[in-house]
Parts: structure tokens; sequence; C-alpha cells
């Protein structure tokens, strides 16, 4: 399993657990102006070596999802502003340009400190 | 007293919401870009027609009241509802639409997308 993105989540905002009821989390990088904190997790970026690719995983903590589909815009949200989309709704194409799409699970809770990132292999 | 000028934003192909009209005054002066890598040519464009002051949303912040327009490329979920959620016009470079755990806050008054550099006009 190789690392091709890696970060540390750093703050969680108050309304990610409405995000995360919809299946969904929302990540920023470090740098994000202060009103998108309340939604986001922040984390900083500690490498970063590749895009993104359908069967990639995500990492978060100890888990691991596999990528599904990728929206257009998301490998240049994620390289330019750390910023990802992730949507735990099963679909194989994204319906929005931003979205990082992996199987309908139960999204794992997301503490400050935790690893996050994109691991191949 | 800058000298501003009205210009009406509709959406482009695909795009979503709209028409807007953006006038900055010197209460709400700023074209506020959260694209990330600079200044977006979209609200460079927006700032050359309107005579509004270009504003980096990456570099520092502003209080929502200052911004006339603040200038997206979100992919459909979280900045597309942020901006509307406080009353902020928004433009969104790319073609989306409401969606999301704000999209109830996202109206057709407030956001238009897919928006490129032809469907930015002055207002005679």
């Amino acid at each position: 399993m190789t690392s091709i993105y890696k970060s540390t989540v750093t703050e969680i905002g108050e309304m990610v657990p409405a995000f995360v009821a919809e299946g969904m989390l929302v990540f920023f990088g470090e740098g994000a102006p202060d009103e998108l904190r309340d939604f986001c997790i922040m984390h900083e970026v500690i490498h970063k070596q590749d895009l993104m690719m359908v069967g990639d995983f995500v990492a978060i903590h100890d888990q691991e999802f596999e990528i599904l589909a990728i929206g257009e815009v998301a490998n240049e949200n994620l390289m330019n502003l750390g910023h990802l989309n992730l949507k735990a709704n099963g679909n194989t194409e994204a319906d929005l340009p931003g979205d990082v799409c992996i199987a309908e699970v139960a999204l794992p809770e997301i503490t400050v400190g935790i690893e996050f990132g994109i691991r191949r292999g | 007293m800058a000298d501003y000028k009205a210009v009406l934003i509709e959406k482009g192909p695909g795009g979503w919401g709209g028409p807007l009209t953006i006038l900055p005054t010197d209460e709400k002066p700023l074209i506020y870009c959260v694209t990330g890598g600079g200044i977006h040519p979209i609200a460079a464009r927006i700032a050359e027609l309107t005579g509004g002051e270009a504003f980096d949303g990456f570099k520092s912040s502003a209080p929502f009241e200052k911004i006339a327009v603040a200038v997206i490329d979100c992919g459909g979920t979280a900045r597309i509802g942020v901006y509307p959620m406080k009353k902020v016009k928004t433009v969104d470079i790319h073609a989306t639409s409401p969606a999301g755990p704000l999209a109830m806050f996202i109206t057709e008054e407030l956001m238009v997308s897919g928006v490129k550099a032809d469907n930015i006009k002055p207002v005679e």
C-alpha cells in the first residue's frame, strides 16, 4: 500500500455532524477561510504525491474505503485546497463534480489528531 | 468615493440560478474569491467591470457584510451553501445545482452557477 496523500486532522467544525448525517465528510486544508471552518474537517497536509484514481482507498485513522467514483474537479480541489467532499453513497458515477464516492457505509468518527489520506495498492 | 457599476451575471451552460445583478458599494466593495490559487479570472472580470475590489479569501479574511459577491469553484457540497446561508450573493464557476445539508439556503436570487466570462455583462 503506497500513501499518495497524507494529512493530520487539526479541527472539526461544529456543523460536521449535519454532513455526517447525510453520509458526507467535507475536508479542507489549513488556510481555508474562517467561514468554512464550521462546516469542515480541517487538516494539515504531510505529503501529497499523486492524483486520486478509482480503486484507490480513502484512509481515515485505521479504516480504508475503496474509491468508487471521482468527480471531475475533485483532484483539483484536493491538490489546491486540501478540499475533499467524501460521500458514502455507493455511487459509481459522481453526481457532483467535487464528489469522491465510497460504498454506503457508516462513516468513522473523526477526532483531532487522526490521520487522513489516500492510499494505493 | 469609488465609481461602481452594476453587472448582470447569468448562468452558463448547464448552470443553475440567477441572473444576479452585482453592484458593489463603499460598504460592500469586495469581490470575494474563494477558489484557491489567487484571484480567479471570473472574479477579476467582475472586479474590472464593477470597480469592486478583488479579494482572495484564502489569503486573508473579510466580514460577510463587506462582500458584494463571493466567487467559488465549488463542486457542489460545502462552499455552495456557506455564502448563500449568510445571504451573500454567490457565483459558482462550476455548473452545480443546490445539494447537501445547506441546499435549503441556496436560492436563484442568491446563486448562479456555471458562469463563464461572457455570462458577465455590464448593465447599461
